[in-house]
């Protein structure tokens, strides 16, 4: 098992290496220049220049700031290299992801890190809270559909998942919105608290709870369809295997039956769902996060690429990668737990 | 005897399509029983009992699919969206992406155009329209409103007539694009709706505003002698009282028309109207268009045809001694009615244009009116014609009003009317309305859902067809090979799949937005990427079912017999999971579809002109505008799940009935 595990993470290392290459090499065909741009400022700062003077100073300025950047080359892989922080910069300094130096957000003047933290946070409790839930009312459904195969109960939740799952997930949010926000009029429109105020305490923690319920209700709902219908379809074939009839035969109880011979055999073909859904909330909710206002990652993903703000794109573009990419680890070794053939074939 | 032959082919084609198709049972118990030996046909849920029966496959899982009801509805469904999109933009030739029309924006679904209410319809004293609501006053000073009375989100329906000008006897009335104005037999001044731009009445406000033209005191005083007013006009937030001395009062928003100011307080004026941008106005020496500039060159030529390939002569060249009698505008042209009858035309013509009809070049013209872009003129043979601006089919006139004795003819907008001497309404034509409503551009969303529809289905399916391709073929090589060709091709295919789809995708649209593509080739980009970056799931699933397929006897046959092995894979192999792949056929062109919308819902993917189910649906982002402009998405989020839903539902019947191990009473 070490030696598998140990396998599979030089592998990750390598495809990490190889995909944010990649994706470097694709944000470098991006139309930015910062040390462009930058020198421009500066140089409308001198006043009282000829023209001659003006393109002298322009380059030296130039040329000070793509070395500052280090965008003072076209070879591709050194400027890999200093974003990951094992070339040096001009001036012999490394600065990279080695040195845990992901870049410079421009919208934001700040470190990219120190953005993306709070924005993580946001997206993780929503995400965990949709997730617990999501999972906590799909499963039952699932199992009590497959087991009531072709009741109308089963046809009236298959309809449902049916049309929830064709739903693309922003007319979900926007009809929830429409009901909860100006029909009903329970939950506020947008925002993580009540614009002005400073609550601290129990009474802040109630006030972020408010502002987070909708969204998290929109969450759930645009995530059941998909799930319920896997776990259905996983659940039938569950039931219909040799051990399920023998333990039937062998006059168990059906709880027993379906909860311990079917469901376990059913859970193998979830793994991947359940645990990428688990990381997944890192990723956030583009589309919910842009219509509520809420500070999570999607939102900044998104507004990053609206505004070209590159090193924050790349720097979240890799954690995104790397979740997937660990996230299929995990899933793999789940694998090996849930299911006891694996492990033995490993 | 012929008819009898005809017959006997067309049913022996059916019989044997329905043989074919459906098998023997079925031929037998629609076409009776005539040849093939007999025998009682039972019955299991509708469906022939063929237990007993050998079936091909296919045969089987095409009887199984169409006794399910919900999932030929689906197929119904689904051929019905795929014609309606695909073949609809034929029947739609005057459409294009990027039309855009101020007066028409954010109109409700409505038929109501040209509703003229009951009571006015045998006493029209006159109907004036600019934008999407009509105003009539009968001979009785009544005034009556029709169309799309609520003015945008701004809470202001004009439709809620002050109670005092339902009380006065109304002489003139005027619609604009927001307001009306009316003024009745003691020359009192009536307004309502909305007063933004200073339309109808007085503020602080409005007169802290430079760019606004106050209401004249002589007008709000009422001062007015209702018996030499001459005309009362109204356009985008601006309105002109015009007296028969040629005094002119005129108010309004100058930005909203460029040379207002320079009309304020003339005297020599004969006609007044308004273009988009321009008042134009016809003075006392009717012998051009009066616009108040002294050296412009603005509307100073004048051909003789709304053909804007004819050359346009300047003004006194062209009318060569005779005068302007009438002038009338439309929102980038006017048209000039001269004292021999004949119609001269000033401004740029746009596209969906048509020329005068060439009988109505010989007739005389004794009166013409513009509406937002077509103009209808009656002549003194008592005919009436409609001609110019011809996007919504204004021309179409109806045929018998030659015979019904027009003396009047009304136009506003996209709609025309035709009145006789005793004013009775005898014809209406023009625009009726929006079945789906109209966007923020003013553009009609039923043709955009058609045009948009095509956009997300041609997407939808050239992406999935390039998942196929890529992800098949490799699938296919990687599960029937085995060893390191499985392992290469297994571990490129985890590492596309671990790229997160909907961000990535939007990193390259917005690398392919900058970029200097065209419209069409930035959609192809955008059909590659999303395919290069889905082919994962097929070449799992043909993976697998490869694997499954390649223990099997039937291949270990082929191999025996030395058959190539391309040859197992892609001919023996292949066919046999293709039930398994087709399946995900179906639910990989929802899918992608789904991406393509939420794509271009976020503003990437398919952009603005361009239709697409997504981006049709930027308006439900926030709640406000989702509740107030609900047909901007309502409709089309229906049409898109409708049609999602019914693919999704054909997949999973299509799974349910290739399933060996599922049974018929499922």
């Amino acid at each position: 098992m070490g030696k598998y595990i140990l396998k599979r993470l030089v592998y990750l290392v390598l495809v990490f290496f190889l995909l944010t290459f990649l994706l470097f090499v694709i944000y470098q065909l991006m139309p930015a220049n910062r040390a462009f741009t930058d020198a421009q400022t500066e140089l409308k700062t001198y006043k009282n220049l000829t023209e001659e003077e003006k393109k002298t100073l322009f380059d030296e300025l130039y040329l000070k700031y793509q070395r500052m950047y280090g965008t003072d080359t076209n070879n591709k892989l050194k400027l890999y290299g200093r974003w990951l922080g094992v070339v040096p910069f001009y001036d012999g300094t490394y600065k990279g992801m080695f040195t845990g130096y992901f870049g410079w957000s421009y919208e934001h003047s700040d470190e990219v890190v120190k953005v993306v933290a709070p924005h993580l946070k946001n997206s993780m409790i929503i995400g965990l809270i949709t997730e617990i839930a999501v999972l906590g009312i799909t499963i039952p459904l699932g199992i009590k559909q497959a087991v009531k195969k072709g009741s109308k109960f089963d046809h009236g939740v298959q309809l449902f998942s049916l049309i929830g799952f064709s739903t693309p997930s922003f007319i979900t949010y926007i009809v929830f919105i429409l009901l909860f926000c100006s029909i009903l009029k329970i939950f506020p429109v947008s925002g993580m608290k009540t614009p002005g105020s400073s609550y601290t305490g129990m009474k802040n923690v109630l006030d972020v709870l408010y502002h987070v319920t909708l969204p998290t209700i929109c969450l759930v709902f645009g995530s059941l369809a998909g799930i319920t219908r896997v776990t259905r379809a996983s659940m039938i074939d569950a039931l219909s295997l040799d051990c399920v009839r023998t333990a039937r035969a062998k006059g168990l109880n059906e709880k027993v039956v379906v909860y311990s011979h079917a469901w376990r055999n059913a859970i193998i073909p979830m793994v991947g769902i359940i645990v990428g859904g688990f990381f997944g909330i890192i990723s956030g909710a583009m589309i919910l996060e842009t219509m509520f206002g809420f500070k999570g990652m999607g939102l900044l993903y998104l507004s990053s690429v609206r505004t070209a703000d590159y090193d924050m794109i790349m720097f979240i573009q890799v954690i995104y990668t790397f979740i997937g990419l660990f996230s299929n680890l995990v899933t793999d070794l789940t694998y090996g737990i849930v299911d006891p053939r694996v492990r033995i074939s490993k | 005897m012929a008819n009898n032959k005809k017959e006997g082919i067309f049913s022996k084609l059916a019989r044997w399509s329905t043989r074919t198709f459906l098998g023997q049972k079925y031929e037998q118990k629609w076409f009776g029983n005539k040849e093939l030996g007999s025998g009682e046909i039972t019955y299991k849920n509708g469906v022939p009992d063929d237990s007993e029966l050998i079936v091909s496959p296919a045969k089987q899982v095409f009887q199984r699919f169409i006794a399910r009801k919900f999932a030929v509805f689906a197929v119904l469904v689904v051929v019905f969206m795929f014609i309606l999109v695909f073949v609809g933009p034929y029947f739609m030739p005057k459409y294009y992406d990027a039309f855009t029309e101020s007066t028409q924006k954010d109109l409700p679904p409505t038929m109501s155009f040209m509703a003229v209410p009951k009571e006015l319809k045998n006493d029209i004293n006159m109907i004036d329209c600019y934008g999407a609501f009509s105003v009539g006053l009968s001979n009785a000073g009544k005034v009556y409103i029709w169309g799309v009375t609520k003015i945008g989100a701004t809470g202001f329906d004009v439709k809620h007539i002050p109670e005092e000008v339902k009380n006065a006897n109304i002489k003139f009335v005027a619609a604009g694009q927001d307001h009306c104005v009316a003024i009745d037999e003691n020359g009192k001044f009536y307004g309502w709706g909305s007063n933004r731009f200073g339309q109808y009445a007085v503020t602080d406000e409005i007169l802290k505003n430079d760019t606004l033209i106050p209401v004249p005191d002589e007008v709000l005083n009422g001062e007015l002698d209702v018996n030499h007013i001459k005309q009362v006009s109204a356009g985008f937030q601006a309105t002109a009282i015009l007296m028969d001395d040629g005094t002119l009062y005129i108010w309004g928003n100058t930005q909203a028309y460029a040379n207002l100011e320079k009309f304020v307080g003339k005297t020599n004026i004969e006609e007044v109207d308004f273009t988009l941008n321009y008042v134009v106005a016809l003075d006392k020496k009717r012998d051009a268009v009066y616009t108040g500039y002294k050296k412009s060159d603005l509307y100073k030529y004048i051909r003789s045809s709304a053909d804007p390939s004819e050359r346009a002569v300047p003004a006194s060249d062209y009318l060569g001694g005779r005068k302007i009698e009438h002038i009338t505008a439309t929102l980038n042209n006017i048209c000039l009615l001269l004292d021999d009858g004949s119609l001269a035309f000033v401004g740029d013509f746009g596209r969906d244009n048509v020329d005068v009809p060439a009988a109505a070049k010989n007739e005389k013209f004794v009166s013409v009116v513009g509406g937002s872009y077509h103009y209808t003129g009656l002549t003194e043979e008592g005919n009436v014609y409609t001609f110019a601006g011809n996007h919504y089919n204004q021309d179409r006139v109806p045929k018998n009003l030659s015979s019904k004795n027009v003396t009047k003819v009304f136009a506003g907008a996209y709609q025309s009317y035709a009145v006789n001497d005793n004013d009775d309404l005898v014809g209406k034509w023009g625009l009726k309305g929006y079945l789906f409503g109209t966007d923020g551009s003013g553009a009609n969303i039923a043709e955009r859902v058609i045009a948009g529809g095509k956009v997300t289905m041609t997407v939808g399916a050239v992406a999935v067809i390039i998942e196929i391709i890529i992800g098949v073929s490799l699938g296919v090589l990687s599960g029937y090979f085995g060893g390191w060709v499985d392992m290469l091709i297994m571990r490129v295919c985890e590492v596309v799949a671990s790229v997160p789809l909907i961000p990535f995708m939007l990193i390259l649209s917005s690398l392919l937005a900058q970029s200097a593509m065209t419209t069409n080739q930035k959609l192809y980009m955008l059909m590659f990427i999303m395919g290069v970056l889905g082919w994962t799931g097929f070449a799992r699933i043909t993976r697998a079912q490869i694997l499954l397929a390649r223990e099997s006897e039937y291949v270990t046959a082929a191999q025996s017999m030395g058959v190539k092995e391309t040859r197992i894979a892609f001919k023996h192999i292949l066919p046999n999971v293709f039930s398994v792949i087709l399946v995900n056929i179906t639910l990989a062109f929802a899918g992608s579809m789904g991406t393509e919308t939420t794509l271009s819902y976020l503003g990437f993917g398919v952009i603005y002109p361009q239709p697409s189910w997504g981006n049709m649906l930027s308006r439900a982002s926030n709640a406000t505008a989702a509740i107030n402009f609900w047909w901007q998405w309502l409709f089309t989020s229906a049409i898109l799940i409708l049609t999602v839903v019914c693919i999704n539902t054909i997949g999973d019947t299509l799974r349910d009935v290739m399933d060996p191990k599922s049974s018929n009473d499922k």
